[in-house]
């Protein structure tokens, strides 16, 4: 038995039932549906492998948008293949009474933010403002854009009480999030089980996102021809990461951070490698707090930003200030807020709540405090209750509390849900449900997203918390009228767009990873590759003399590159000791397990710059290999298949980005990092493979094409012959050797020239400096007496090549990317003062 | 009284500063009892962008925005300001307090002024501290003067001891502390009782010792408490700090529910490392002024 199921046959349980009625008929809205259902049960492989393929897509979906998994350990959202059918006359009855909620919120909240009347007329207690914490008084400030409406987006938890009527639970006004999730939702379903929509009328949620989309053009500063929107996002981190990261890609929104944007004479712009580029609307994700420091406090947001949203040089959606909206002591006000202010009566119930400053509430309470829920109301506390269901002690702390300050508290009786079917292995069960709906003002109407996300509450969740990490949704279906056509809003003129190529546009934060990304991924391959080298000298057992010379400088090249310590290189014939270390350097906390760390939390900050299938490549394999570094079976075998591993990794990463990302966009960065990278490390190691005494030249010269992947091409153009010069030319000067040091610089220059935006004129002339030393080097060998010697008398040269590539990959850093300092407050001092001695 | 105000806020910084932002409450605002003659602000380097308005409490507020690299920042305010005595019920008729409790419920400008605020967390010390001057029954202006001669008593002025973070309870503790110290405590300790009280930020002149010329630019920020007695008598200003009724010589800048609503000057920078600030006022009579007001 479920133990989400209702008890059976409880007589206390009324809830309504959403798909039979009261004589055990289905109703109406629900007969085809039920019908498409049996279909897929006996068509498509039943209900049970629908949830089995929706779960899997979800996971998927999970994994690509990298979506922390939620800490209270419930697991990511899954949906129920069984869509909640709302008929037409119903969502219509919901949508009249909705639309007059969310005129009624915005009106308390330009009271309250402007004359505050309804304080004054004490149909407002003080404590709702003014105790409040989500009161924001830089908000009231004389100078608020007047024009603006105090709330744009708004949604509404509701829940459909025993006798059918619904009622609200709790108003969103902060940011209303879900409509990403909603709309993921409809096409998860729709690929997944598409016979399910054949022959119903349900309406597109389609309309509603371009509705918006249009919406928030229409907020910009009428100067402005064609408007920049941004979606602000607190970053990867945040619980609803990924519901950002989908409403930034519907709605055509740059996903920005608040380190991207800046203030600057009462407008806001996105810092991007071509410098300030302005941005008009923001479509907020984050609290209101933390948006201007100078205003809010704290160190985290835009200073300026309140400002410049005062003087009207930006929007914000929803505008700060609106939090307060949320406020549970709200709910039992508004019929008579709703008289007062709209001079209507309130259409839509609010659950019926009480505040406990009212002696009769806190009597009812203590008679029956089993069935009561409690809101705090101020600061964000989580919903407490039912008491029913606490343990006697903490029960009984609350019940203390309350006693002492009944005004911090408004309290509820448990609501009972109505309970729809959800699909439990093939057959259909009885679960509650929740219901969210979606409302967006478009210059003064009020219109509702034909469709929601529905949600089976955990058991003895409280159903009035924000919307959780996790847990079972379904898909809601607004079905239209017979014969009705579908209108979505009346397309707006947009100018068209410059065409533009170059990566000006890119924000500098975004360029930055990408560079990084590029050189943490060839570092990984550089260290491989290095490490691989060692090891095949490893596996020959007795080493011969040219040998261990081989392995000696290869073991110098690894400590220079921070992979083994001094006491891992070996002395004597054994080299137990090196393998132990290269073993060390591949898990978790060792070198190449840090960057491969840094890999990951760089494509995780890059989430919104790539496609799905390139961020799936990415990621996914980096995770095979980390698993196969922790493996238990060890041994030289074991390391070698970890080695392959990360080469094929990075030699898959570097091939999806040239096939997939566009050249003067994110790609350049990405590649201007990895030949940064790999200049170095050529410098690097060819300094140490040629590091000999002048007899063992020939090994060095071994070493450097080994190490520099290009054996097979120098033993088909020379035939075995190994010489000075034309292996140094190979390796470094060739510039058609994508393993060579020129080839690297010819590289940089050319995407230097792509990026453009002015940094690169004072770049280029040092990267072609580099490229002709480097040009020169083979000739000069060629020439001399002694090739041999004149090989081996490189190795202090590139080393000092290798310094001085870190110097330029320095100054290219500082040129594109703002170097942010450190953020400070002023003003938390006391000056010293001197006391007024007025009185002695 | 006419008083002629100069108030210096300078900060130096180890490092070029690239972004400033600053949030100033150094503009004093027209009262019943106190009136603005002219006002000016100048500030170094030049701001690209200068805002006014005024904030949720009434005061003035200016913003200034600096986007060019500087080492060094300062704002200097002057203004002349006519006082006037404010009037005064006596004591023995005013409220009991408990009515004055009672009728702040009620009137939502004054209840704003009970509730905790962000630097003012309720402090039970606090409120046992203040509520051994409000005995039952109390007119709420001789409470209130009780307190305030009280608060003078206990503790002990002394800078650099406390800073704005420290906590009411730890100067109860400590008996002593600075002007914004005295004026929490009282603050808190009144809201405690249920009381309505604000926290007043401005100015106070300071004497010159006998035979000696008036040490210019020694005067500081000032803070004071006011205080609500029901609607009919509004709002009265007093000074624990000098165990004073204010009177003629105080100059308000404006009010808040703790320091944090009015602080003089509030920023954010980008940069700077480390950085030193120096404060002066001065506060004389308009008469002793040497310089002639800006035409």
């Amino acid at each position: 038995m479920n133990p989400l199921l209702p008890p059976p046959d409880s007589g206390a349980f009324a809830a309504f039932d959403e798909m039979v009625d009261g004589q055990g008929r289905v109703r109406p809205h629900w007969r085809s549906l039920l019908g498409a259902l049996s279909d897929v049960r006996d068509h498509a492989g039943g209900l049970a492998e629908a949830c089995r393929r929706l779960d899997r897509l979800f996971e998927d979906e999970a994994s690509a948008l990298l979506a922390a998994p939620p800490a209270d350990g419930a697991g990511h959202w899954r949906l129920d293949p069984v869509p909640l059918p709302l008929p037409a006359w119903e969502f219509a009855l919901l949508a009249d009474g909705l639309r007059q909620r969310a005129r009624l919120l915005e009106a308390v909240l330009r009271d309250l933010y402007g004359p505050q009347s309804t304080l004054a007329a004490g149909l407002v207690p003080p404590d709702l403002v003014f105790a409040n914490a989500a009161f924001l008084r830089p908000v009231r400030s004389e100078g608020r854009p007047s024009l603006g409406p105090m709330l744009n987006l708004y949604a509404a938890d509701l829940l459909r009480r025993p006798d059918g009527s619904w009622c609200v639970l709790a108003d969103r006004t902060s940011r209303a999030a879900g409509v990403g999730m909603a709309q993921e939702n409809r096409l998860m379903l729709a690929r997944t089980l598409p016979g399910l929509f054949a022959g119903q009328a349900v309406r597109p949620l389609r309309p509603f996102l371009d509705r918006w989309q249009d919406t928030l053009q229409r907020l910009a500063p009428a100067t402005r021809e064609h408007a920049a929107t941004a979606l602000l996002t607190s970053g990867a981190r945040h619980p609803l990461w990924s519901e950002h990261v989908l409403l930034a890609r519907e709605l055509s929104c740059a996903l920005v951070e608040p380190g991207d944007l800046t203030a600057r004479g009462g407008l806001v712009f996105l810092k991007t490698l071509r410098g300030l580029q302005p941005v008009d609307v923001l479509l907020r994700r984050i609290e209101a707090l933390r948006l201007d420091p100078l205003e809010f406090g704290g160190s985290e947001g835009i200073p300026g930003l309140m400002d410049a949203w005062r003087q009207g040089g930006v929007a914000i959606v929803n505008p700060p200030g609106c939090e307060l909206a949320e406020s549970p002591l709200l709910g039992p006000l508004l019929p008579a807020l709703s008289q007062y202010l709209l001079g209507e009566p309130l259409r839509l119930p609010a659950a019926g709540s009480h505040w406990l400053a009212d002696p009769a509430a806190l009597a009812a309470l203590r008679r029956d405090p089993a069935s009561w829920l409690l809101r705090a109301i101020h600061g964000g506390a989580e919903p407490v209750g039912p008491l029913g269901h606490l343990s006697e002690a903490q029960r009984h702390r609350w019940l203390l509390q309350l006693e002492e300050r009944p005004r911090d508290f408004v309290a509820l009786r448990e609501p009972i849900s109505s309970v729809a079917p959800a699909a439990q292995g093939d057959h259909l069960a009885p679960r509650p449900v929740l219901l969210r709906m979606f409302l967006l003002q478009d210059g003064g109407d009020w219109h509702v997203m034909p469709g929601g996300l529905a949600r089976v509450p955990a058991i003895g969740a409280v159903p009035l918390g924000p919307l959780p990490q996790g847990g079972l949704a379904k898909d809601v279906w607004v079905l239209s009228e017979e014969g009705s056509r579908i209108q979505g809003p009346a397309a707006m003129p947009r100018p068209p767009l410059v065409i533009r190529r170059a990566a000006g546009e890119l924000p500098s934060r975004v360029a930055d990873n990408l560079f990084w990304l590029g050189r943490y991924v060839e570092r990984v391959e550089g260290a491989a590759r290095l490490m691989r080298a060692a090891l095949n000298r490893m596996e020959r057992g007795s080493l011969l003399p040219r040998e261990m010379a081989e392995l000696a400088a290869l073991s110098a090249a690894l400590r220079h590159a921070g992979l083994v310590a001094a006491e891992d290189v070996p002395t004597g014939t054994t080299s137990a000791a090196l393998q132990a270390a290269l073993w060390r350097a591949l898990r978790d906390k060792g070198p190449i397990g840090f960057d491969l760390d840094e890999v990951a939390r760089l494509v995780e900050r890059l989430r919104d710059r790539m496609t799905d299938d390139m961020h799936a490549l990415f990621l996914l394999p980096l995770r095979a290999v980390r698993i196969q570094a922790e493996a238990r079976h060890r041994g030289l075998q074991g390391l070698e298949d970890v080695l392959a591993g990360l080469l094929r990794y990075s030699a898959g990463v570097a091939g999806a980005a040239a096939e997939n990302m566009v050249r003067a966009g994110g790609y350049a960065f990405l590649d201007l990092g990895r030949r940064m990278e790999r200049a170095q490390t050529i410098a690097s190691q060819l300094g140490f493979a040629l590091d000999q005494p002048a007899s063992r030249a020939e090994g060095g010269l071994r070493l450097a094409l080994e190490l520099c992947d290009s054996v097979i091409t120098y033993r088909s153009r020379y035939l075995g012959v190994l010489q000075a010069a034309p292996a140094l030319d190979l390796v470094l000067a060739d510039p058609g050797n994508p393993r060579g040091l020129v080839f690297q610089f010819q590289a940089i220059s050319r995407l230097l020239r792509d990026v453009g935006g002015g940094p690169e004129q004072a770049l280029l002339p040092l990267v072609a400096a580099l490229e002709h030393r480097v040009a020169d080097m083979p000739a000069a060998v060629q020439a001399a007496a002694d090739p041999d010697a004149a090989a081996v008398a490189l190795a202090p040269e590139l080393a000092a090549l290798e310094r001085e590539i870190a110097a330029l990959s320095g100054a290219m850093s500082r040129r594109y990317f703002a170097l942010l300092p450190a953020v400070q407050s002023l003003g938390g001092e006391w000056a010293q003062p001197v006391p007024g001695g007025s009185s002695e | 009284m006419i008083w002629r105000v100069r108030h210096t806020t300078g900060y130096r910084y180890a490092r070029p500063v690239d972004l400033a932002s600053h949030m100033l409450h150094l503009t004093p605002r027209d009262l019943a009892w106190q009136r603005v003659l002219w006002h000016r602000l100048r500030c170094t380097p030049e701001p690209a962008r200068i805002s006014h308005s005024r904030d949720h409490f009434g005061n003035p507020v200016t913003w200034l925005f600096m986007e060019q690299p500087h080492d060094t920042f300062e704002v200097v305010t002057e203004a002349e300001v006519e006082v006037v005595p404010q009037p005064l019920p006596r004591a023995a008729d005013t409220l009991r307090w408990e009515a004055v409790v009672q009728a702040a419920r009620r009137d939502p400008a004054a209840a704003e002024f009970t509730f905790p605020s962000p630097l003012l967390p309720e402090t039970p010390g606090a409120t046992a501290y203040a509520a051994a001057c409000f005995p039952p029954g109390q007119p709420v202006l001789a409470g209130l003067l009780a307190l305030n001669g009280r608060v003078h008593r206990d503790f002990l002025f002394r800078g650099g001891v406390t800073s704005i973070s420290t906590p009411v309870s730890e100067v109860l503790a400590r008996r002593e502390g600075v002007c914004q110290d005295f004026t929490h405590l009282m603050v808190c300790g009144l809201r405690g009782l249920g009381l309505p009280a604000r926290y007043m930020s401005g100015y106070i002149r300071t004497r010159p010792p006998p035979g000696e010329a008036r040490r210019i630019g020694a005067d500081q920020s000032h803070a004071w408490v006011a205080a609500w007695l029901g609607g009919e008598h509004g709002w009265v200003d007093l000074d624990p700090t000098n165990d004073l009724l204010v009177s003629t010589e105080h100059v308000a800048l404006g009010w808040g529910r703790d320091f944090g609503d009015v602080s003089p000057l509030r920023g954010i920078i980008l940069g700077g490392g480390r950085h030193s600030l120096h404060v002066g006022v001065d506060l004389r009579p308009a008469a002793d002024a040497v310089d002639d007001p800006p035409s």
